[in-house]
């Protein structure tokens, strides 16, 4: 066997291509490296404490955590949880209406009728809302509908305040859904003879509606937790609200005054009040999920 | 058929002195004078930018949905003016139906998409049926689809998401189709099928069919118009604009050097 056969034959410089440095260095470098590790790394110690938090709760919430923890309500220092997981339930219910309300006509006319310079406007506004610190929010709720309009520390006030809020989340959700529909799905329908509501009805919103669906959990879920916009607008009532305009309790509130209370057993409920909120915030996260994913399949292909 | 309405003898639309002009006094069409009679193919041919677009959007008042032109002139439908003061462009583009560079099929399955039109003026279960069965047969996608009506119309291809739009734009039976590019965005084979259910559709209704490609119009159309810096330089017979064109500027394009 002749060795010449095997030998690479010598390459013209402008023809080899590793030793052609026109492209600059190309090595897996201790960067390239340091990357690679560094990603799941930051990622690691964003989840850790997040799943170390979900853990202690657990572990300080479960052993004492009966059925009864939500059936009856609190007494002094012991009880259940039942009064302030209702009217958690009903402030989010009144919350999420009024962000609702507000936040999706907003984000549509936003999206949908205003002209540039006028959504530029509302779009600044919604931002510099959500940036408002929650306490903030909870006193001008005091000042608005627990003093101006006479509705004291209640339901009604809570709630409200609460969905001021949130409606920015909605909003900006509610826009972006429908400001990021393909020009050309508007261009066509119009163009088939679609009046331009119906244009709305029948091809946005089937489209957005999974976005704004999800902005609006998500809004849930970042206002369920909340406290300070409740602190001053309601009272930790340790009986359901019997109306809108009677104080209602909130988990939320509970972990706030429980962890205050120095009498024996009053920590544990405030770890079964946490136990609660994480179990919803974690649901409404789940079911964000499910419709993205849902959505996700329904309109692959649309937005190319 | 196009339903049951008798084929005019005069022009289906005719456009006199039409003009588009953007802001800043700025002319997309001067002055366009221009026939469509019945069962006829019509190409509109011309340079990038020379104003096809404006033209066939403006015969159906989709210009309307961009802000800052204005329209001069008249458009006529069947002798009535299109932009009159008491016409509703709703109305204006149920009959004049548009079919667009890119497919523009809508999340649905492939029967609503094909049914939209008639959705829209609520007709009846049985009529939205057979209209959306005869539109599909009529653009040439029913041997395709006819299995899988319920199926998104998304997961469909190019080439037939394209004769989908087609299709759901003769399901309201329009007397005039607008289609802008067609196959400009679909592969030689798929641009084979579109070009076959035009040639189909032109014994029908007026096609009015806007390319950047005098291949295709050689191919389909029976007339030539062409548009050029927002004029109509001449118009003509296919045969005789690729062969005689009148017009040095006509001659420059069919031989690829404008
Ligand atoms: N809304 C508008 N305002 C101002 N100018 C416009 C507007 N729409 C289009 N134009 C201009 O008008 C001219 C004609 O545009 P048009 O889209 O009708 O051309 P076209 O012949 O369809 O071109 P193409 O072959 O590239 O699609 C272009 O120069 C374009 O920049
Ligand atoms: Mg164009």
């Amino acid at each position: 066997m002749s060795g010449t056969a095997l030998a690479a034959p010598a390459l013209a410089a402008s023809d080899d291509l590793r030793r052609d440095r026109s492209g600059g260095v190309w090595r897996r470098t201790w960067f390239d490296r340091i990357v690679g590790w560094a990603l799941p790394l930051t990622v690691l110690v964003a989840v850790i404490p997040i799943l170390d938090l979900a853990y202690w709760i657990c572990v300080r919430a479960l052993p004492s955590f009966t059925l009864a923890t939500l059936t009856t309500n609190p007494s002094g220092a012991g009880g259940g949880l039942y009064a302030p997981l209702v009217g958690t339930l009903e402030i989010l219910l009144l919350a999420t209406t009024t962000a609702v309300a507000f936040g999706l006509i907003g984000g549509l006319v936003t999206a949908e009728y205003l002209d540039e310079a006028g959504a530029g406007v509302v779009r600044v506004t919604a931002n510099v809302m959500a940036g408002i610190p929650s306490i903030i929010v909870g006193l001008f709720g005091f000042l608005a509908f627990v003093l101006a309009f006479g509705w004291g520390a209640s339901l009604a006030a809570a709630g409200v305040t609460l969905g001021v809020f949130m409606t920015p989340y909605v909003f900006r959700a509610t826009d972006l859904a429908y400001a990021s529909i393909p020009p050309h799905i508007r261009e066509a329908a119009l163009g088939s003879g679609a009046r331009p509501i119906q244009y709305l009805l029948r091809v946005a919103t089937p489209i957005a509606l999974p976005q704004v669906l999800s902005g609006v959990f998500l809004a849930m879920a970042i206002g369920v937790g909340e406290t300070a916009p409740l602190y001053l607008t309601t009272s930790a009532a340790a009986i359901p609200p019997s109306g809108l305009f009677v104080p209602a309790g909130a988990l939320s509130l509970y972990i706030w005054e429980d962890f205050q209370n120095p009498l024996p057993g009053a920590v544990h409920i405030a770890f079964e009040a946490a136990f609660l909120l994480l179990v919803i915030v974690v649901g409404l996260n789940v079911l964000v999920r499910l419709i993205g994913q849902r959505a996700r399949r329904r309109l692959e292909g649309l937005f190319q | 058929m196009s339903g049951a309405a008798p084929v005019p003898s005069g022009p289906v639309v005719a456009v006199e002195k039409l003009s588009v002009t953007a802001r800043g006094n700025r002319k997309l069409l001067d002055g366009i004078d221009l026939d469509f009679a019945p069962r006829s193919l019509t190409a509109i041919v011309g340079p990038s930018g020379c104003g096809k677009t404006t033209f066939v959007r403006s015969l159906n008042r989709m210009t309307e949905l961009t802000p800052g032109l204005r329209i001069d002139g008249r458009v006529l439908y069947l002798g009535q003016n299109i932009y009159g003061r008491s016409v509703n462009p709703v109305v204006v583009r149920r009959r004049m139906g548009m079919v667009f560079q890119r497919p523009t099929v809508f999340p649905m399955s492939v029967f609503e998409n094909a049914a939209f039109g008639l959705r829209l003026v609520r007709a009846s279960e049985d009529e939205v049926d057979s209209a959306v069965t005869e539109a599909l047969q009529r653009a040439g996608l029913w041997e395709e689809v006819r299995a899988n009506l319920d199926g998104p119309a998304l997961a469909l291809s190019g080439g037939q998401q394209q004769r989908l739009c087609i299709a759901r734009a003769l399901a309201v039976r329009p007397r005039v189709l607008l289609l802008d590019e067609p196959t400009s965005a679909l592969d030689p084979a798929a641009t084979q099928r579109v070009e076959a259910t035009l040639q189909r559709l032109k014994e029908e209704i007026v096609l009015i069919l806007v390319t950047h490609n005098v291949a295709q119009a050689a191919r389909v159309s029976d007339r030539i118009a062409f548009l050029h810096s927002g004029r109509l330089v001449e118009v003509g017979a296919t045969g005789e604009i690729l062969e005689r064109p009148r017009e040095p500027l006509t001659m420059q394009f069919i031989t690829g050097r404008v």
